[in-house]
């Protein structure tokens, strides 16, 4: 078990949908201004600030890289450095791991760790295909047709293959989600949906149909971080960062060799370990989605299904409100919407949202413990990171 | 390239024999004379020894569906002509893995495990490698 190094001491967040009167600039703007505010702090309190690469606008990424938020939020000749991180998907661990790097080297207090775009207001057909050169090889894969949706589509066959999953449970993981986003205001989609709805919506890559598939959407969410030993300084509800654990598997998802597993058995493991908290602890599971397949073999990768399968685990409710282990209570990438990177970043805030006991009517009750997981590209990796409210 | 034309294979210096190999429809696997193994996608240097003494393997082109999947709407700019068309990430009998389409008889009904050979299929001058269900193969499982 390692000691406990960072803590998460701030959040801030836009809501997810199609805004084409707010600028990826204004969302992130604001998004920083509520992490701030949330923690206490001043903006002259952040001496490094991490932007999420930003996949929409070359023009908005490349103000982010040149520390444009220091200038709008009031942190010239204060911040030390402004620095991008990115791994896609996953940066939302990759980011929490390098913060706490940071701030556990003594080369930062207090990191404002932020994400927005705008992939939402893409015309459709351009959000299909930048996705389809993100993890896919232009020169191995574009000719054949290869796109997001086939990735998702892929490893659902495989897993489906390998496990007997069916497509009532992968819809099963849809509804789940839907369910916790009818509590989400800051959410895209917040109309019940029932199984039956996703099984009769338009068949797109076998086995997934149009409500299998994540829509895109224009958001933005920030955090702070915090050293560990400051946390309970700063504020009342600092989320301490216990564990983290993480495996590379592939770049294209054709060279995956355990594509209805991927690291995450590996990534857990470590995650555990380092934390001293293992599955029968976790209370929460804020799992990276995007499509239904890849909840299910995180689940099944953390252990957290009481040795049952995971389709039927969730197809049983146990991941919805009401069930023992609620899972991504922000509705996920599928229900609150695939901000493009940020979907991972707003699974990771849900996370400390639900820590910190401020998600409101969707506040999961005598929470402790909870996991946070991602992936990037075409699930090139396996994050697994446990939070704790205990130090 | 026109916006709407279906994209194509830029070969890079250590590519260029698998396209060049492809164009004559011959296929071949990249090998590492050092270590002597299998190497797919082609790679400037052996990702096993590191080595760059690489060469080609004349291959068969038969193996097995690892996973597969029919696009039937929202394909990416290029492929809307084609719908519907079968994705597949194929485990070759060398025992590297890559990419395809399967084309022909059955390909929408492909499963998992299905034998599947390599046929070539020429787009736009271009000759890509793509898969057939291996019927011979059925007949001898059966």
């Amino acid at each position: 078990m390692q000691k406990t190094k960072a803590a998460a001491v701030g959040i801030g967040e836009v809501p997810s949908g199609r805004f084409p009167e707010r600028s990826e600039l204004e969302a992130a703007i604001l998004a920083c201004r509520d992490a701030i505010l949330d923690a206490g702090l001043s903006p002259r309190d952040i001496d490094v600030v991490m932007p999420v690469g930003a996949l929409a606008s070359r023009h908005f990424n490349v103000d982010l890289v040149f520390s444009r938020l220091c200038e709008e939020l009031g942190m010239l000749r204060s911040a030390k450095m402004n620095v991008q991180v990115m791994s896609g998907g996953a940066t939302s661990s990759s980011m929490l791991a390098v913060a706490e790097g940071l701030v556990a080297g003594g080369l930062a207090r207090n990191v404002l760790c932020v994400h927005s775009d705008a992939v939402g207001s893409l015309p459709k057909q351009a959000g299909i295909d930048l996705f389809s050169t993100t993890g896919v090889s232009e020169e191995w894969e574009a000719p054949y047709g290869h796109n997001m949706n086939a990735v998702g589509a892929l490893a659902s066959n495989r897993y489906m293959h390998e496990t007997e999953t069916t497509e009532e449970e992968l819809a099963a993981v849809c509804v789940s989600l839907r369910k916790w986003a009818e509590l989400n205001p800051h959410a895209m989609f917040r109309t019940p949906l029932t199984i039956e709805e996703v099984l009769a919506s338009r068949m797109i890559a076998t086995p997934l149909r149009a409500k299998h598939c994540n829509m895109l959407a224009d958001g933005a969410a920030a955090f702070i971080v915090a050293r560990a030993e400051d946390a309970p300084h700063i504020t009342s509800t600092p989320v301490y960062v216990r564990g983290h654990g993480s495996l590379v598997t592939h770049y294209t998802v054709s060279q995956d060799t355990d594509l209805a597993r991927l690291g995450f058995e590996q990534a857990a493991a470590e995650a555990y370990a380092k934390s001293g908290i293992g599955p029968e602890s976790i209370q929460l599971a804020q799992i990276y989605d995007a499509y239904p397949v890849w909840p299910l073999i995180t689940l099944d990768g953390l252990k957290l299904c009481r040795g049952e399968r995971a389709g039927a685990f969730v197809a049983a409710g146990e991941t919805a409100p009401g069930g023992s282990l609620p899972m991504t209570t922000n509705g996920g990438m599928l229900s609150q919407g695939h901000t493009a990177v940020g979907g991972g970043i707003a699974v990771l805030v849900e996370g400390f949202r639900q820590l910190m006991g401020k998600a409101g009517p969707r506040q999961v009750a005598n929470l402790v413990n909870a996991v946070e997981t991602a992936s990037g590209g075409t699930w090139m990796d396996s994050h697994v990171t446990v939070l704790s409210r205990e130090h | 390239m026109t916006a709407t034309a279906r994209p194509l294979p830029v070969p890079s210096a250590w590519s260029a024999g698998y396209w060049q190999a492809a164009a004559e429809r011959r296929f071949v696997v990249q090998e590492c004379k050092s270590c002597d193994k299998a190497i797919m996608y082609p790679k400037r240097v052996c990702p096993h020894c590191l080595g760059e003494n690489l060469g080609w393997r004349v291959s068969a082109g038969r193996g097995e569906i690892y996973a597969v999947t029919a696009q039937l709407a929202g394909p990416p700019t290029g492929f809307a002509d084609h719908l519907p068309y079968v994705i597949a990430v194929i485990r070759l009998d060398e025992g590297v893995q890559l990419m395809s389409n399967i084309v022909g008889d059955g390909a929408l009904g492909a499963r998992i495990g299905d034998r599947v050979v390599v046929d070539f299929e020429e787009v736009e001058g271009t000759v890509l490698p793509v898969f057939r269900l291996d019927a011979g193969a059925e007949t001898r499982d059966a």
